[in-house]
């Protein structure tokens, strides 16, 4: 029942960033390059009604099945700055984040295999690095992890 | 401008957005998950590298709702394309075509290295645009506040120079 959930929101979700330009190299350019307002517009509507959505979930206090809401804070750390500026660099050179990349491959882009296996390659990087980047980036124990997300 | 996609009008914006909400809080609310897409990247590689970062408990017991939200991704990509004139494999690229005439290996090369910086760069900033931009933000999370910055950053100054500098 979760998988098919999981599959059917996944899917909801994977047609709007697809349909919206969310998966669209052309107007990821044109967000960092200030040329377009559509991404802007998104991800400011998306914020809103989530924030908005969030403060009465809360004030219930309670998911759907009675269990009481997970919605702890993540961790902070330096990875904060030096992950996100990575993460920037990369979403700038393939115009796809990480949902984006799994969208691009549904659509029929052939080039989106090769960002989906560098992003890979790139996570198995920073699981083998974990205990050296540790103390340098004041990450939190391995168990907790950098933030689930 | 259209899409890349079938040269598709896109939807509106502030339609973009209310979907994407909506599956943010259902996924909360039904399934008690908080939404993020980059730690499927590590569901990933935890079924094949055996390192004890992959082994951890709580990425483990996630797996079962994050891997077919990931595949359900893909079938949305694969929709929107079916309903805008026909699914088939394409190697268009839009603007970077315009500028920079790659063939299938250039464009392969180019998304690899980009992707290695967004694998890695999401895990070590604990997010991505999903996870810190979208439910951390409307949580008021700092973590997530500062990465999303960090990556609107890193991302600014890349496309500035890559269309201002290297391609002009």
């Amino acid at each position: 029942m979760t998988a098919l959930l999981s599959l059917g929101l996944g899917a909801v979700f994977g047609w709007a960033l697809s349909r919206s330009g969310a998966a669209d190299y052309n107007y990821i350019q044109q967000m960092f390059l200030l040329e377009s307002f559509q991404l802007y517009g998104i991800i400011g509507t998306a914020v809103v009604i989530t924030a908005t959505g969030l403060q009465l979930l809360r004030r219930r206090g309670r998911a759907l099945s009675g269990a009481p809401l997970d919605v702890g804070s993540k961790p902070s750390h330096r990875g904060n700055i030096v992950g996100g500026v990575l993460f920037g660099i990369g979403w700038s050179i393939c115009g796809m984040c990480p949902g984006p990349i799994l969208v691009n491959i549904g659509e029929g882009k052939l080039y989106a295999f090769a960002a989906l296996a560098g992003a890979l390659v790139g996570t198995a990087l920073f699981g083998r690095l974990y205990d050296t980047l540790r103390a340098p980036m004041k990450l939190p124990a391995m168990e907790t992890g950098t933030g689930e997300g | 401008m259209p899409l890349i996609l079938n040269q598709a009008d896109p939807i509106h914006w502030a339609a973009g957005g209310a979907i994407i909400a909506a599956v943010t809080l259902l996924l909360l609310f039904v399934l008690n998950r908080r939404l993020g897409i980059s730690t499927g990247f590590e569901d990933v590689c935890s079924l094949v590298v055996r390192t004890r970062y992959f082994e951890r408990a709580s990425l483990c017991e996630a797996r079962r709702w994050r891997l077919p939200f990931l595949f359900g991704l893909v079938i949305g990509g694969a929709v929107s394309a079916a309903t805008t004139g026909g699914w088939q494999p394409t190697w268009a690229l839009g603007m970077l075509d315009d500028a920079l005439a790659l063939g299938p290996a250039g464009k392969m090369a180019w998304m690899f290295v980009g992707g290695l910086f967004i694998g890695f760069g999401t895990r070590l900033g604990g997010g991505c645009t999903s996870g810190h931009g979208i439910f951390g933000l409307s949580n008021l999370e700092r973590p997530s506040l500062v990465t999303t910055l960090s990556f609107m950053a890193g991302g600014f100054v890349t496309t500035q120079l890559l269309w201002k500098v290297v391609l002009s």
